[in-house]
């Protein structure tokens, strides 16, 4: 019964779905206040603005720092993507398929990046980067956010090909495929839902990475949320609000490519 | 070249003694790669901060002494604890209605809320930690609402102390309450509480008796979770937060960017990762199996 709306009694429900009600509006008030302000006219983010406009987007447009660092960001993310899932998709299958010792602590091995501390990862990268002679370039943040993003890819792509049937790929053997044939053109197709949420996991980290890559920036080379971060510690102008909107617009996105590759997977499945 | 890698994996073994001896390997090698990577740029460095701490300035544990015998540096991990502690218990309480709401909510209407749980996880995060920033500021719209309603005559001090950091960081937990609690309430059996109903229990005692203990698992693994990730956090206590109140994270980086002594940090970064790694087996315990775990017997 309290697994049940109409069994639980009125004043029970009533009082839940209240509850429910406010802890949402909660969820989405800063969401949709940031989206809201970087309309608005106010310089003072004075809420409600007294007037509307889009100026703050064209400041944000017409400015060669913030479109430079979003480029960076756009080129760092790729790059992470593409050696996230370069370097995840054999070592899942040999996590998977493997029947070698010492399986169980390699996996808490790959899994670690998830679970240290954000900041003693930063930290303990940026004393190695910074002997070498490499913060400050595509190579220091690429490689920082692949530490972080490899989890993620590896567990995606682990979770798609244990509900993979090998059978399947042994018989395109027998019928005459090479083993490499064999998983490019069985496997690869049937855990592809794994792979796109391993890299779309991968582009989301490094996108929005900010630990790792303030301590990799140098003035000469940040990503956006670097960017972010250092206008954020000087003043809180609209821009910062035009910037964080089309980071909502990229993650609503993302979430909607990966609903939709849900729901075609959903009926095969 | 991972394809290289995949294909070696499936090719037979040959029959020399050498090959015989690696064949309990077999399958390892598409791992070397990532394994390299991690090694490179992840264990070595880690392995290097945490060395820092028992060497410099001078061999020896004054660095840990240092950290432990500092009032100064006590409160600080008196903060992180508090804070970490009071965010899993507001998480909690706030995520605990939603998921349930979730569970038993018409399947479109759940699948909305679901949705709102999953975007607001998913939405940058320094873009919500500034939204606040704004939200909570003295001149901000919760204090304008706040006076307006005559509930304070005065803008309470919202941000830059310890309150701003545990309204900010509260929110940004939510999402990883309520996803694995959701999870364990819809596993529940409807029977077993319509069981204890008819075998005579209250409403109340119902929920207290028989839901919240069936509710635990999810309680358990998500609150841990989340006050183990609340320790480490740093963005949002470090944009929300004041320079009075410190927890571990920021202080790690002020000592390694303001005062360059790497020793005291990393022997800090110690202490973090301990008792991260300590509360995560705590965690792991509570799982019912790793994911790779399934296929070999333990």
């Amino acid at each position: 019964m309290l697994l049940s709306p109409n069994a639980m009694g009125p004043r029970l429900r009533v009082g839940l779905y209240l509850t429910t009600g406010a802890i949402a509006a909660f969820l989405l008030l800063p969401i949709v206040f940031i989206v809201l302000l970087s309309f608005g006219s106010s310089q003072w983010l004075v809420f409600p603005p007294p007037g509307w406009t889009l100026k703050w987007y064209e400041q944000f447009f017409a400015n060669v720092e913030w479109m430079e660092s979003a480029y960076t960001s756009l080129k760092v993310a790729l790059l992470t993507t593409l050696c996230a899932v370069a370097l995840g998709l054999p070592s899942a299958f040999a996590l998977v398929r493997g029947r070698f010792p010492g399986r169980e602590l390699l996996y808490a091995l790959f899994t670690l990046p998830m679970i240290v501390p954000l900041v003693i990862i930063a930290v303990a990268i940026y004393a190695l980067f910074l002997k070498l002679g490499y913060t400050g370039t595509l190579f220091a943040f690429v490689v920082s956010h692949v530490i972080v993003a490899l989890p993620f890819t590896i567990i995606s792509i682990i979770n798609s090909l244990k509900l993979f049937d090998q059978s399947i790929e042994d018989a395109a053997v027998i019928c005459g495929a090479s083993r490499l044939q064999a998983v490019i053109k069985v496997t690869f197709p049937a855990i592809r839902p794994g792979m796109v949420a391993g890299a779309l996991f991968a582009f989301l980290v490094s996108w929005d990475e900010v630990v790792l890559s303030v301590m990799m920036a140098s003035p000469s080379l940040q990503t956006l949320p670097v960017k972010m971060w250092t206008t954020l510690r000087q003043d809180l102008t609209p821009v910062i609000a035009v910037a964080s909107t089309l980071l909502i617009a990229l993650s609503i996105l993302i979430m909607l490519i990966a609903a939709a590759l849900r729901r075609r997977n959903e009926p095969s499945a | 070249m991972k394809i290289a890698a995949v294909q070696l994996t499936q090719s037979p073994a040959g029959g020399t003694p050498r090959s015989a001896r690696l064949a309990r390997w077999k399958g390892s090698l598409p791992l070397l790669p990532a394994l390299l990577f991690l090694s490179l740029f992840f264990l070595a460095p880690l392995i290097g901060l945490l060395l820092r701490g028992v060497l410099e300035p001078e061999p020896g544990l004054g660095n840990y002494e240092t950290l432990f015998a500092n009032s100064a540096y006590a409160r600080v991990l008196f903060n992180t604890f508090a804070v970490a502690g009071l965010v899993t218990l507001i998480s909690l309480l706030l995520g605990f209605p939603l998921a349930w709401a979730i569970t038993l909510a018409p399947r479109g209407w759940g699948r909305w809320l679901l949705s709102i749980v999953l975007l607001s996880m998913w939405t940058s995060l320094l873009a919500r930690t500034y939204s606040w920033l704004v939200l909570l500021q003295a001149s901000g719209v919760i204090n304008k609402a706040l006076m307006a309603m005559g509930l304070i005559d005065q803008p309470l001090e919202m941000v830059h102390n310890l309150t701003g950091v545990v309204i900010g960081m509260s929110y940004i937990m939510i999402p990883f309450i309520v996803l694995p609690l959701q999870a364990t309430m819809s596993a529940i059996d409807p029977m077993v509480l319509q069981a204890g109903s008819i075998c005579g229990a209250s409403p109340w005692r119902n929920f207290f008796r028989v839901f919240l203990p069936l509710c635990r698992p999810g309680l358990f693994s998500g609150g841990l979770m989340v006050f183990v990730m609340s320790l480490g956090y740093y963005v949002t206590p470090a944009l929300l937060g004041g320079a009075q109140n410190m927890m571990l994270p920021e202080f790690i980086v002020q000592q390694v960017q303001s005062f360059l002594n790497w020793g005291l940090a990393s022997a800090a970064a110690a202490l973090l990762i301990a008792i991260t790694l300590l509360l995560f087996y705590a965690y792991l315990k509570l799982q019912p199996e790793s994911p790779v775990a399934s296929s070999t017997a333990r």
